[in-house]
């Protein structure tokens, strides 16, 4: 109930964090009407199977975005893939940012060796470049599944997550107001969760939003140069199939641009969201912005 | 873990301190600077091992045999017709550092890298040692990623400065609310549609390569005009995306100085609205932009692997995806390994020099 109104009061502060995440919810809606919307599309026949249709058709009121090599039908594949991104943003974000959480609280409230431990740890893992690490491990991911896309992923998002909340945690533990929880005898669990956890939740969202951007560029990263998990359509999976067929010079720019335009849009509801929030923590940023 | 560079470094330490244990003490006691590089330069030593160290074992867990792609791509080249022998496989395999046990190999591995700065042969272009391999792209990725980095952290400071300074008018705003919406946009969509504008609508600019290849390496007028016209698209894409990030990160951080009385008081004196943003407002916030930056031009070691493969720009994110397609392990190493010490270093030098530029840093008590 406690977090609710948090979360309630967070979103009302905030019209970038509003906006953020209407755009994040009209994609979300879009994701999961995605198996109706490729219905309606075939009108029976699935517009994804392959030679639904002739190829390379150009946009026309019966293909929105005209059909791409295999005679797919763009529409309703850019529509499912966007679907597929959202999960993998979902899963990897999910993940890290319990992780990062739990990393970011131990270090944070224990402090001592402790803290020395996992910070070095955490900042080790940040200094050694992921992308070359996430090819190497699409090496494994031929034959995956989504979920497991997802938890490789968040083997490299955990440790931002983790130093962004643990700075957090620093400052809030030595509060009066911890220390008055601490002095009536609360226990630490209860402290975390009770005083601690409502006040880091935009920072949590933060993490969140910053692992889910992350997991989605690194996994669209992984389909352009060819390396992505097979069996799954994603957006970057449609960008690379539009690099190598040739798209781009046969003119069939909506199958590049369309998957672009909505990555975009992500990205931009998802950065929004993290801005909006970091706004609301921290209130110079807004009020003397006037905004 | 025993030939690796932070125990050697902790034994020196510890003979220093046995031949003079109260001198040093004392010294260090009255120079806070000193001890704190000290430890500072402890922590740098011990990060660099770490991270070394997990990419190595990484890496090392990558399925697939690198000596037997090896001696099936040289079948394939009718280099040999036979099946290899067990003796070949082995001399290659201690060649390439892959005998012995994981531990065997890390210490091997480790002991060449520290002591002689040898990275071992590169698979692809065997028997050329990987560093030179990773030499020879080096300069294309730190010409591309080096000039973008530089000037999109200039337009980025000037136009955030000005958004910040400025920020009830309608270019700011403007400005403002684009950078938030594609600050977090990976370079690779902008130079797709670069390319597809540029490239092959108008056709003006070439979208592959980096150079003109009738012309011939050197330095010559032509050549050099010939890489500045091959890097423009790559280049813009990420000048593009990069300054977006910079305005936000300024614009942030002039905002809170704004409400500053001393800001306030050089109004009153009478100061020009541009003096008191550059003298007064930026220089309070220019210190985290220069770390940051620092930083950034740590992380250009990284390559930019999806930018290059695009343009097919012979940098280090190249190198880097044909590496691990053929299981090249001592570049796939070398190149995460100068990425790792290229952003460690950077770090660890600004954390010296910050408290040298302005004296209100002090990590020390």
């Amino acid at each position: 109930m406690r977090l609710l109104s948090a979360v309630l009061r967070t979103i009302r502060n905030s019209r970038r964090l509003a906006i953020g995440l209407v755009t994040l919810g009209m994609l979300v809606l879009l994701a999961v009407l995605s198996p109706l919307i490729t219905k309606l599309i075939g009108g029976g026949i699935d517009p994804v199977e392959l030679a639904a249709y002739e190829r390379w058709l150009v946009p026309s009121p019966q293909h929105l975005l005209g059909t791409d090599q295999f005679g797919r039908d763009v529409f309703a594949m850019v529509i499912k893939a966007l679907a597929v991104s959202l999960q993998i943003g979902a899963i990897a974000g999910v993940i890290s940012t319990v992780v990062g959480v739990i990393v970011a609280f131990v270090a944070g409230y224990k402090g001592g060796w402790v803290d020395g431990v996992l910070s070095t740890f955490t900042g080790v893992l940040l200094v050694i470049p992921t992308f070359p690490l996430l090819i190497a491990l699409s090496a494994y991911a031929k034959n995956v599944s989504l979920f497991q896309v997802g938890v490789m992923i968040s083997i490299f998002a955990w440790p931002f997550a983790a130093k962004t909340i643990r700075s957090q945690v620093l400052s809030l533990r030595t509060r009066p107001y911890v220390d008055l929880a601490r002095v009536s005898k609360s226990r630490d669990l209860e402290i975390i969760v009770t005083e601690l956890l409502p006040n880091l939740l935009p920072f949590i969202g933060v993490g969140f939003a910053s692992s889910a951007l992350g997991a989605i560029f690194g996994l669209v990263g992984l389909e352009i140069i060819g390396l992505g998990p097979g069996g799954v359509i994603d957006l970057g999976q449609i960008i690379f199939n539009a690099i190598n067929t040739g798209a781009l010079t046969l003119g069939a720019w909506p199958m590049f641009a369309v998957p672009i335009i909505l990555l975009t849009l992500l990205f931009a509801a998802l950065n929004m969201i993290n801005i909006g929030l970091e706004e609301v923590y921290n209130p110079r940023l807004r009020g003397v912005a006037g905004e | 873990m025993t030939a690796t560079a932070p125990p050697a470094e902790k034994a020196a330490e510890r003979t220093q301190e046995s031949a003079s244990p109260g001198a040093l003490r004392a010294w260090l006691g009255r120079h806070p600077l000193a001890a704190y590089a000290i430890r500072r330069f402890g922590l740098y030593l011990v990060e660099l091992w770490g991270a070394l160290t997990i990419a190595f074992f990484f890496f090392r867990l990558m399925p697939g045999d690198p000596i037997q792609t090896l001696i099936q791509t040289l079948q394939q080249n009718y280099i040999y017709n036979q099946q290899a022998s067990t003796e070949l496989i082995a001399r290659y395999r201690a060649e390439f550092g892959l005998d012995g046990n994981l531990f065997v190999q890390y210490l091997k591995y480790m002991e060449k890298l520290v002591l002689h700065g040898d990275m071992g042969p590169s698979l692809i272009s065997y028997p050329t040692p990987a560093q030179d391999v990773i030499l020879r792209s080096l300069p294309w990725t730190i010409g591309l990623l080096g000039i973008s980095a530089v000037l999109s952290w200039i337009f980025g400071i000037v136009i955030g400065a000005i958004a910040g300074w400025r920020r009830e008018k309608i270019g700011a705003r403007i400005a403002t609310n684009l950078s938030i919406a594609l600050s977090h946009v990976p370079y690779f969509f902008v130079a797709l549609i670069l390319v597809y504008i540029f490239a092959y609508s108008l056709g003006m600019l070439p979208a592959r390569s980096a150079y003109d290849s009738s012309i011939t390496p050197g330095i010559t007028p032509e050549f050099i005009g010939s890489v500045l016209k091959y890097g423009l698209l790559p280049g813009l894409s990420i000048v593009l995306i990069g300054t977006f990030s910079w305005i936000l990160s300024t614009r942030m951080l002039m905002i809170p100085v704004l409400g500053e009385d001393y800001l306030l008081y050089a109004e009153a004196k009478g100061l020009k609205g541009s003096r008191i943003l550059t003298r007064y407002a930026l220089r309070n916030c220019y210190l985290p932009q220069v770390t940051a930056f620092g930083i950034s031009l740590g992380f250009i070691f990284n390559g930019n692997v999806l930018v290059e493969q695009l343009f097919n720009y012979p940098g280090l994110g190249t190198t880097l995806v044909t590496a691990i397609q053929q299981l090249d392990f001592n570049t796939i190493l070398g190149v995460t390994n100068i990425a790792i010490f290229s952003v460690l270093t950077a770090v660890l030098i600004l954390d010296l020099l910050l408290p040298l530029l302005d004296p209100r840093v002090k990590y020390w008590k």
